[in-house]
């Protein structure tokens, strides 16, 4: 074979490199700067694999677990919200469990695999150690007592049986049952002696010593075994770098010192120094260079190696390559990691700063970033600098260990020749020693190395750790013991009711079948089969809820013509106001739909200096929208542009400059003093009082200008491109956006005189996580303007004149309206109200009234999820609290965002209408009756799938493991660089939702019902790879609703359609949601609402 | 009409009631979780408001007399020959306008703290440490002497030290509170010499006798007297070199940084400085000292601020260089600018702290650059993204050195304190597989001449005898000649050098010089 040339080795090498570069994304967090949020699965790079196989890869790699911990599960079951049918339900869903197996056929009723598995989920049932059990015997008394969790009827029936064979009290039949089981598995039992616990006894030494084979090789003592095992346990661990752990882990295996604690927060100044989009006022002059060779120059000046103990940091950093790649080889090549474990060991090391590293591969696949068009973002560059630190704090920390340098070859080496001092640094570091070990150890590892001549303490030291992992004190993995089987088999027993005489009964295989139900249920597998119960107990609710107001609904067919017609988000907040708006007026029609309402665009307010993009984030637009001063006004508009710089330039002169000067800063808050203590009272006692004072003096100071949009494009402009947008829709364009939209929500005949669309979006204090609130289908920003932008179109003649053209006839005496809804005040602002028609105005403000009052009752609903809300307000209070909380500074928690979603719903209004969904429903109008062909249904489900997946998985995520996969408290958040949050001022980033906003979220996956035949979707999903991916990988529950009977069909991966076939149960009917929700805080089922006498139905 | 100024007592000991309130009620009933937040709330916004009533009755008495109340005397705490330390308030125009500013914006943080805290598992205990910490600063800003002030200033120092650590489970979170801690002690030292001296000069601690006193110490005297007080209010208000410790502690919650960084403790400093005005007066080269180290702060806080990219960092380095610009001033003699700026800067940074977490949203653009001169200095960059390495030289003078004298301390416990009381050591068992077998084999793994264990005093003295009269049978007897004998000497010989090498390391001789100091006074 000839050898490569080494250029191309080289070249090669870079290759490879440069292409694991782009696995990253399944790994890191992509999260998006914060002011740009949107929520996402978090486990997006998983999205490939199945649901379960996901969590469990994704649990290997970082380490973060995705499902509730088990006792959660068994919290929800004492509470009810997962019953034991949900759980035997699950199991039968599920292959594998064979929940009807007949373990045994005993004299009282047959003993089948359910049952065990049941009580094994109900019930932690876990091996002990010997002090465990011990401590339990002696402690609790379980051999003469009932274990406290057993339920009163086990306990009865164990006593039955008991009476049966003669023992007549607890004591009698708890101990038979104890030596039963120990009989079923010929396993015997003696009370250890506290002693024998911690050391052992000659005996037990002669048997060990004769197990591992002394006599095979006379000269061998065990010293001479432990020092083979040893050699093997570190070349293990040698091996293990690379895929689990790079250099910082290893020496934090072998010296307990985290070398990250100190490198950290060097490296997050510089990082976050590089990512900053404003916060700072001064970065590196080499910015545009690159984050590396800004680094290096900095680097190469920076004092740290004098007082760190590395004399030699600033001859090291200026022989550094300047090519980043080149360092990332050289480094590698340094620590003489074999070449294929490269890939492995860079990805390990972005994980171990995951928030930094997730943000820093964020800018790298997105180049051109809106204020990084000249500052290159390289993962290489990262990597470099992460492994040129980890090394020289490395050579500090082995050279003061043990004289070597941080190679894998050298440490090898050393510890080949020192296996005690290994063996003793291994367990302290990474087992649980017990304490007079443990002491001893550290006291080895602390001492200097001038002191530590006498190697014979390590040898002794190693000893004495293998002969206490050989005491029965220490966890022992392997055998068939009474603190493991025994234990378990005693445990389940009381749990299953079986007396002792019972367990006699029971022949060996039938025992193994007991263990085998037990080993069945891994951590993963419990978890979800619990996680399908939890999910299986809100479906049937919600499926009773439909079946039972089949036919209620309205608006099934528009027999009349509706009063009005409101487009709402789809948005699961959204809920509570249309059902609201319906019970105040039945003639008002509602629909649902994602809120960027079909016109993708960048939009350009009037006191804007830059567009943004107002569409779903995977779109980019080509189109500009420009808020203009009516004709006219240009005078007033441009005072009114005037006096806003002004106000915005004190606004920054108040909260910037007096951060970023020295004198200045002191002279500004002179002349601010008068005023800061009286605002800082007022914030403090009367938040809505001050901002209704200050949004007023805004107001009358910066002047209103009436404005126009520029709509439709001249004739003349070229085609919209995403580098030169085209300013307004052309008229084709306009039909086609509108046509879409209309179809899309089944309104296409039946118009009102007002159809209203609403826009939505949150504003409040507080809230680094703002854009999480605003609507998630125009990119976490507010979709106001796309409400005015449909609203324009459909009230231009020429539009209707080609729908009219396409079988869409909007009558002339319809007028469309836009408005803008504030989920977090429940203030609507309604736009373009000069322009309506004198012949709509009465109507359109008593529709307004009706909104209005809407808003009420919306308020008082979410009321009752606050702990600080009044418990019993009226409507007045209760809108006056929820426009307090979103002027606060102090409430963490302004809204609860979509902390309850739950389901949604594609169909008609009338499956839905007429019932009460707890907020927990995102509803999106389609007509099935419309769409013969299914091409909008597949639209539908194609745009709005991922959406809601996203949003519900980052709530599921974040709510099931807050600390890894969200962000925790926000209490302790500190806002970073303006693009994201830190615990304190060096943490990683934080990633995820806050704890405050996922605090009373059901964390479960999204049942999604659809309105449709089945056939229709199954054509569908055979052909939509996303579709496979999300609903045929379990990420998403999908079922469907027959548009003309009350049949569902509920979809499973592996089976297909399965009709569902639950308990149709009848439910009370109330007369207004506030009798139902009335003094509950916690989630509550759906219930029927009275529905008011429809005179026109015929 | 009763003077109300007498019962200023109660202004410093309502909070501290609620603190004890909230802590009794968690330790001995329910006042636990979401169910107990509105009585913890409710007991210290209570004690808050009564305190501020009283405090603004006192306020508007002396605004109606025209003349401020002055030293309010309410008993003697200690006394011991011709020294006694009374229980008293200044209130004078510096106490009230102080004691107003102070219990305006605790009351205000609290408030911000009911919903802001609300659902955190530590409520309770956040609420207790910063009414602990209202009471505190009330006592620095009206404490009639440097006694009534110092334990207000130690107060003040725990309760900082438990709300950084706030985030019990978040290892940095206590490492760094640690540090705070420890960095705060030097301060202490440097009060303690001042009330010290103090006391043995003048002999009166009360605030204006000791003041007038001043004028009759020699200037060498009230420069020492001097010194201690500004080295604890330079270590309070985190001046260079003294400054990294602020930054450590930026890792409780919102509110928390708001009082202690940026508005209230990090000022007891400067108070501390103003209410010294007349000694200090005394001695130009205080002055200029302060002058210099105001200065050079303000520069570090300013320089440092600029390449700052979190809110409250840059925040709390900009509150640094204003506390800078304060010492500058009192250094100027210009000491009652420097109490304007500093009640300015404290209801501002009040503000800005406690709307942090919204600052991304309040500003509309990026900050503004620096100027293109100062941003070409390469080395000034890194020096200031580096924190002009304080920290890193701290750590290497003080806190590793402290860190290795417990080691080291340690290392005395287990070898000398451990063997002479005896605690249990493990006998009987057999606790290594290959001892058990070497000595089936027929010879020990240990020293030899081991002759067995013995446990307690009276054990070793037993073991002792034993071995001595093995050794004396193996070395003299049986070994016959010598060299026994010099090995010994030799071992010995050894054992006293490594103690000559330890003291030769700067921290025994330090600890030599202050046990020799102790055993003098």
């Amino acid at each position: 074979m000839q050898e490569q040339p080494a250029a191309t080795q080289e070249t090669d090498m870079r290759e490879r490199l440069r292409h694991a570069l782009a696995h990253f994304e399944h790994v890191l967090p992509g999260q998006a700067p914060i002011k740009d949020f949107v929520h996402h699965n978090t486990l997006h790079g998983f999205q490939h694999l199945e649901f379960t196989q996901a969590l469990a890869e994704a649990e290997r790699i970082t380490g973060a677990r995705g499902f509730l911990p088990l006792e959660r599960f068994r919290e929800f079951y004492k509470q009810g919200r997962i019953v034991r049918e949900d759980l035997e339900q699950a199991m039968h869903d599920t292959t594998g469990f064979e929940p009807d197996a007949v373990i045994h056929a005993g004299i009282a009723g047959t003993l089948s695999r359910r049952d065990v598995l049941i009580a094994a989920l109900l019930h932690p049932i876990k091996k002990l150690t010997g002090c465990q059990l011990n401590w339990q015997i002696e402690e609790m008394q379980v051999l003469t007592r009932f274990q406290s969790d057993v339920d009163s009827a086990s306990r009865r029936r164990l006593m039955e049986s008991a009476a049966r064979q003669g023992l007549n009290n607890e004591s009698e039949a708890i101990a038979d049952l104890w030596s039963a089981c120990l009989q079923a598995l010929g396993l015997e039992f003696n009370m250890l002696h506290p002693e024998e616990l911690m050391d052992l006894s000659p005996e037990q030494v002669e048997q060990i010593l004769s197990q591992f084979g002394a006599g095979d090789e006379p000269a061998a003592g065990a010293h001479v075994v432990i020092r083979k095992q040893v050699a093997k346990a570190l070349d293990q661990l040698l091996q293990r770098v690379g895929p689990e752990l790079t250099l910082r882990g290893l020496l934090l295996r072998l010296t307990g010192k985290d070398l990250l604690e100190d490198i950290r927060p060097l490296i997050i100044r510089h990082l976050a120094n590089h990512l900053d989009q404003g916060m700072a006022a001064w970065h590196a002059k080499d910015r545009p260079l690159g984050f590396y060779t800004s680094w290096r120059q900095s680097a190469a000046l920076d004092l740290t190696g004098l007082f760190a103990d590395l004399p030699e940091w600033l001859e090291e950093i200026t022989i550094l390559d300047e090519d980043p790649m080149e360092t990332v080889i050289s480094e590698l090549q340094r620590l003489q990691l074999p070449e294929d474990r490269w890939e492995q060991y860079l990805e390990r090391l972005a994980l171990e700063l995951p928030g930094w590293s997730g943000m820093f591969y964020w800018h790298h696949s997105h180049p051109g970033y809106k204020g990084f068009e000249n500052i290159p973002v390289d993962m290489v560059d990262y990597l470099a600098v992460r492994l040129v630190l980890d090394r020289l704090f490395a050579q500090q920390l082995c050279r003061q260990q043990w004289q070597v340098a941080p190679s894998l070859d050298m440490l090898r080496w050393h510890f080949r020749r020192h296996r005690s001092e290994f063996m003793v640094r291994d367990y302290l570091n990474n087992q649980h020693l017990p304490e007079y070990l443990a002491s001893q150890a550290q006291r080895l590892v602390n001492q200097t190395v001038a002191l530590a001549d006498n190697y014979q303490h390590w040898e002794r030291l190693a000893d004495m750790i293998w002969t206490w992992r050989h005491s029965p004190s220490a966890d022992l993995p392997e055998g068939h013991s009474v603190y493991s089987h025994g234990w378990k088999l005693f445990r389940l027993s009381q749990h299953l009711g079986l007396s002792g005489e019972e367990i006699r009964c029971l022949s060996s295989t039938q025992v193994e079948s007991l263990f085998n139900c037990l080993d069945q249920l891994t951590p993963d597998k419990a978890a979800f089969l619990w996680l399908q119960a939890y999910e299986h107990h809100y479906r049937e609710q919600i499926f009773n809820a439909i079946v039972n107001n089949e036919g209620r609904g309205q608006w099934k067919q528009r027999e009349q013509r509706p009063a009005a017609q409101i487009v709402w988000c789809m948005d699961d907040r959204e809920e509570a106001i249309r059902r609201h708006l319906e019970a105040i007026n039945p003639q008002i029609e509602t629909f649902g739909a994602a809120a960027h309402y079909n016109v993708p665009h960048n939009w350009r307010g009037l006191d804007d200096q830059e567009i943004t993009g107002l569409c779903p984030v995977v779109m980019v637009p080509s189109h500009e929208i420009k808020e203009t001063p009516k004709p006219a006004n240009e005078a007033l508009a441009h005072e009114h542009g005037q006096r806003h710089k002004r106000r915005l330039w004190l606004k920054n002169l108040i909260h910037q400059e007096t951060r970023r000067n020295l004198l200045a800063s002191t002279a500004i808050m002179l002349l601010a003093a008068p005023a800061s203590l009286a605002v800082l009272i007022a914030k403090a006692l009367t938040p809505l009082g001050l901002s209704n004072l200050s949004n007023r003096l805004r107001e009358r100071y910066e002047m209103q200008v009436p404005t126009d949009i520029s709509l439709t494009a001249a004739p003349d402009a070229p085609e919209g491109t995403i580098e030169h947008n085209r300013l307004g829709f052309s008229l084709e364009e306009q039909t086609d956006r509108i046509e879409t939209f209309l179809q899309n929500i089944g309104l296409v005949d039946g118009f009102s005189r007002l159809p209203i669309i609403m826009g939505h979006g949150s504003s409040s204090e507080n809230n680094p996580h703002r854009a999480a609130y605003d609507c998630g289908a125009c990119s976490g920003r507010h979709s106001g303007p796309n409400a005015r932008i449909l609203a324009a179109i459909g009230n231009r003649p020429e539009v209707r004149e080609e729908l009219r053209k396409r079988a869409i006839d909007i009558p002339g005496d319809c007028w469309f309206v836009g408005a803008f809804h504030n989920t977090c005040n429940e203030q609507i602002d309604w736009l373009d109200l000069d322009r309506i028609p004198a012949t709509h105005r009465q109507e359109l403000s008593d529709i307004r009234s009706n909104i209005d009052q809407a808003c009420h009752l919306s308020a008082h609903e979410r009321c009752r999820k606050f702990f600080s809300a009044p418990k019993h307000p009226d409507q007045n209070q209760a809108l006056t609290h929820i426009q307090g909380r979103s002027w606060d500074f102090s409430q963490a928690r302004p809204e609860l965002g979509h902390a309850t979603n739950a389901c949604a719903v594609i169909g008609r209004r009338s499956i839905t209408q007429g019932a009460f969904f707890d907020r927990r429903a995102f509803l999106i109008s389609y007509d099935p009756t419309k769409d013969p062909s299914g091409a909008i249904i597949e639209r539908l489900l194609l745009a709005n799938g991922p959406v809601g997946a996203g949003i519900s998985l980052e709530y599921y995520f974040s709510t099931v493991n807050n600390e890894e996969y969200g962000c925790g408290t926000k209490v302790l958040h500190n806002i970073t660089g303006l693009f994201g949050v830190m615990e304190g001022a060096s943490s990683d980033l934080r990633t995820g939702l806050p704890r405050q906003m996922i605090e009373i979220h059901e964390a479960m996956r999204l049942q999604v019902l659809v309105e449709a035949k089945i056939d229709l979707l199954t054509e569908i999903y055979m052909r939509q790879p996303p579709l496979q991916e999300l609903v045929g990988k379990g990420w998403l529950l999908l079922s469907a609703k027959d548009p003309d009977s009350e049949r569902i069909d509920v979809f499973y991966p592996d089976k297909g359609w399965v009709r569902w076939t639950g308990q149709v149960s009848l439910l009370p009917i109330v007369k207004h949601s506030v009798d139902w929700y009335a003094g509950h805080m916690d989630p509550l089922t759906p219930v029927l609402l009275q529905q008011p006498e429809v005179t026109s139905h015929a | 009409m009763p003077d109300i100024a007498q019962h200023a007592w109660l202004i410093p000991l309502l909070p501290i009631l609620a603190a004890a309130g909230i802590a009794l009620t968690y330790l001995f009933t329910n006042n636990r979780g979401e169910h107990g937040e509105r009585f913890t709330a409710r007991v210290a916004l209570g004690a808050g408001s009564l305190s501020l009533l009283l405090v603004l009755l006192i306020d508007a008495m002396a605004l109606l007399n025209g003349t401020a109340p002055g030293q309010i005397h309410l008993a003697q705490w200690l006394s011991s020959g011709a020294y006694s330390i009374h229980i008293s308030f200044t209130l004078d125009i510096l106490g009230l306008v102080m004691m107003t500013l102070v219990s305006v914006i605790a009351l205000i943080t609290l408030r911000f703290s009911v919903n802001y805290m609300h659902r955190e598992s530590g409520f309770q205990r956040f609420f207790m440490i910063l009414c602990l910490f209202t009471s505190a600063m009330l006592l620095i800003v009206i404490g009639g002497s440097p006694a009534m002030v110092f334990v207000g200033w130690e107060l003040a120092g725990v309760s900082s030290y438990l709300l950084i650590g706030y985030a019990l489970e978040r290892p940095t979170a206590t490492n760094n509170a640690t540090r705070a801690f420890v960095t705060n002690r030097i301060g202490d030292a440097g009060f303690i010499l001042g009330l010290f001296l103090a006391l043995y000069w003048v002999g009166d601690l009360e605030w204006p006798t000791l003041l007038s006193a001043a004028s009759d110490l020699s200037t060498l005297d009230s420069g020492l007297l001097a010194l201690g007080f500004l080295i604890a209010a330079l270590v309070k208000s985190a001046q260079v070199p003294f400054a990294p410790w602020i930054a450590r502690a930026l890792e409780g919650p919102t509110p928390s940084s708001a009082v202690f960084y940026g508005s209230l403790m990090v000022h007891a400093g400067v108070y501390l400085v103003i209410r010294l005005e007349p000694l200090l007066e005394q001695t130009p080269i205080i002055m200029a000292l302060m002058v210099f180290i105001g200065l050079l702060t303000a520069l570090y806080g300013y320089l440092v601020s600029l390449v700052q990219t979190d809110v409250n960092s840059t925040l709390m380095f900009s509150t640094m260089a204003q506390v800078g610009l304060m010492f500058l001033t009192c250094g100027l003699g210009l000491f009652e600018l420097a109490t304007i700026h500093l009640v300015i800067h404290a209801i501002w940074r009040a503000y800005q702290f406690l709307s942090s977490p919204s600052h991304m949203h309040l500003m509309s653009r990026p900050t503004r650059p620096v100027p293109n001169w100062l941003a070409q200095q390469r080395w000034l960059y890194t020096a200031a993204l580096n924190r002009f390495w304080l920290d890193p030289l701290g750590d290497w003078l003080l806190t590793q050195s402290s860190k290795d004298l417990a080691q080291e301390l340690q290392a005395f416990d287990d070898r000398v304190i451990v063997p002479l009381v005896g605690l249990p050591a493990r006998a009987n068992a057999v606790t290594s597989l290959a001892d058990w077998e070497s000595q089936k084999r027929g010879f020990s793994r240990l020293a030899e001449g081991d002759v067995g264990h013995g446990q307690g005093v009276a054990g070793k003295l037993m073991e002792g005898i034993a071995s001595l009269l093995h050794w004396f049978e193996e070395h003299l007897v049986l070994k016959g000649g010598g060299e026994g004998l010099v090995n010994t000497i030799q071992r010995v010989g050894a054992r006293l050098q490594k103690v000559e090498e330890l003291l030769s390391q700067p921290r025994y001789l330090l600890l030599l010089i202050m046990a020799t100091f102790a055993v003098i006074i």
